[in-house]
């Protein structure tokens, strides 16, 4: 690859490293705010619910993740994380024939297959009635885990273009000694 | 040509050693093909569900975190969480943080930035992609760029006489 090719394709890696890392700084940002408002409202928790029932003493003796990532190469070398909620609810679509009456007795005869595998709430931890700030610690935290993957992403992608700029600054030296 | 009867009992003899060796290879063919079949299955099976997120902080950093949802915990496996107390050493850490990078199944690990300066050494050993370590500011250490490893290794990219 001769000098001037090689020369804009660095510069082209320098521009994107640039950009990556900018883009690094705002979500870290971000995640950082989410993080503080989840200890925010877990300790608005706390206060609701007293200062023990909110802690490692409530984490259930078996847990199943609700979260989990998928990792796709996208590049060589160059992986991205994407977080994927298991066990996702949709509501009940009532349908139009169904729309004119619904009976209300209680659930049907006929056993509905059960959703075994949607893993259980960990709100479901510290009691049935919890408190709406202990909801919104779960909602800050959950954003925070998807700002976690593009982050983890960014940073990969940071460390690969550097590898790249490296191998390309190398090349360019072998071909221009004097220059280097 | 007519055989022996002694030589036609040792030929027999002989052919059912080959049958019975033959039959002990393929067997044991057979064995190593189900192992594999099983290893395959197990890994298609890890790689449909996913990896996991794991998180080394303090406890109000891990509550927040578990209740995201991310916590596991069975019979089987080891957590994919710790909480560092004022009593945890910094060996728990450590052992706890290098067993986190050999599991194959966790795809990120989150720590706390001041729990991460007590293992920074091993962080910084730390070269592959998966899994990626992800520093986070705790209650009474906020976030310092300066410390965290990924953005040192942009910052010394360029020295004096890469941009001459």
């Amino acid at each position: 690859m001769a000098a001037p090719d090689l020369r804009a394709e660095l510069d082209s890696l320098l521009l994107q490293l640039l950009g990556d890392l900018e883009e690094l700084e705002g979500k870290r940002a971000v995640l950082n705010t989410r993080v503080e408002e989840g200890w925010l409202s877990l300790a608005k928790a706390r206060y609701a619910m007293g200062a023990k029932s909110v802690g490692p003493l409530q984490y259930a003796s078996h847990m199943e993740p609700q979260v989990c990532l998928h990792t796709s190469e996208a590049q060589e070398g160059l992986q991205k994380f994407k977080v994927v909620r298991a066990g996702v609810h949709t509501p009940e679509e009532v349908g139009p024939g169904e729309a004119a009456l619904r009976r209300r007795k209680g659930p049907a005869k006929t056993p509905e297959p059960q959703s075994s595998e949607a893993p259980q709430d960990p709100l479901n931890w510290f009691g049935i009635l919890v408190p709406h700030s202990l909801r919104q610690a779960q909602a800050s935290f959950r954003d925070g885990l998807q700002l976690a993957a593009d982050i983890a992403s960014l940073q990969n992608r940071i460390d690969w273009g550097r590898n790249q700029i490296r191998g390309l600054q190398k090349k360019l030296k072998q071909l221009e000694p004097g220059a280097a | 040509m007519r055989m022996s009867p002694e030589a036609a009992g040792r030929t027999a003899h002989a052919r059912s050693g080959v049958r019975r060796t033959g039959s002990r290879t393929a067997e044991a063919g057979l064995r190593w093909l189900l192992v594999l079949w099983r290893d395959l299955c197990l890994a298609a099976g890890m790689a449909g569900r996913g990896k996991l997120i794991a998180v080394i902080g303090d406890e109000d950093t891990v509550t927040g975190f578990l209740l995201g949802g991310i916590g596991e915990l069975n019979k089987n496996r080891h957590p994919n969480f710790l909480v560092v107390e004022k009593d945890t050493t910094i060996n728990e850490i450590e052992d706890t943080f290098r067993q986190f990078l050999h599991r194959d199944d966790i795809g990120i690990i989150l720590i706390n930035q001041y729990i991460a300066e007590m293992v920074r050494h091993a962080l910084d050993a730390h070269q592959h992609s998966i899994p990626a370590v992800l520093e986070i500011p705790s209650k009474e250490h906020p976030y310092d760029a300066a410390k965290d490893s990924i953005l040192r290794r942009a910052r010394g990219m360029f020295t004096a006489e890469d941009l001459r």
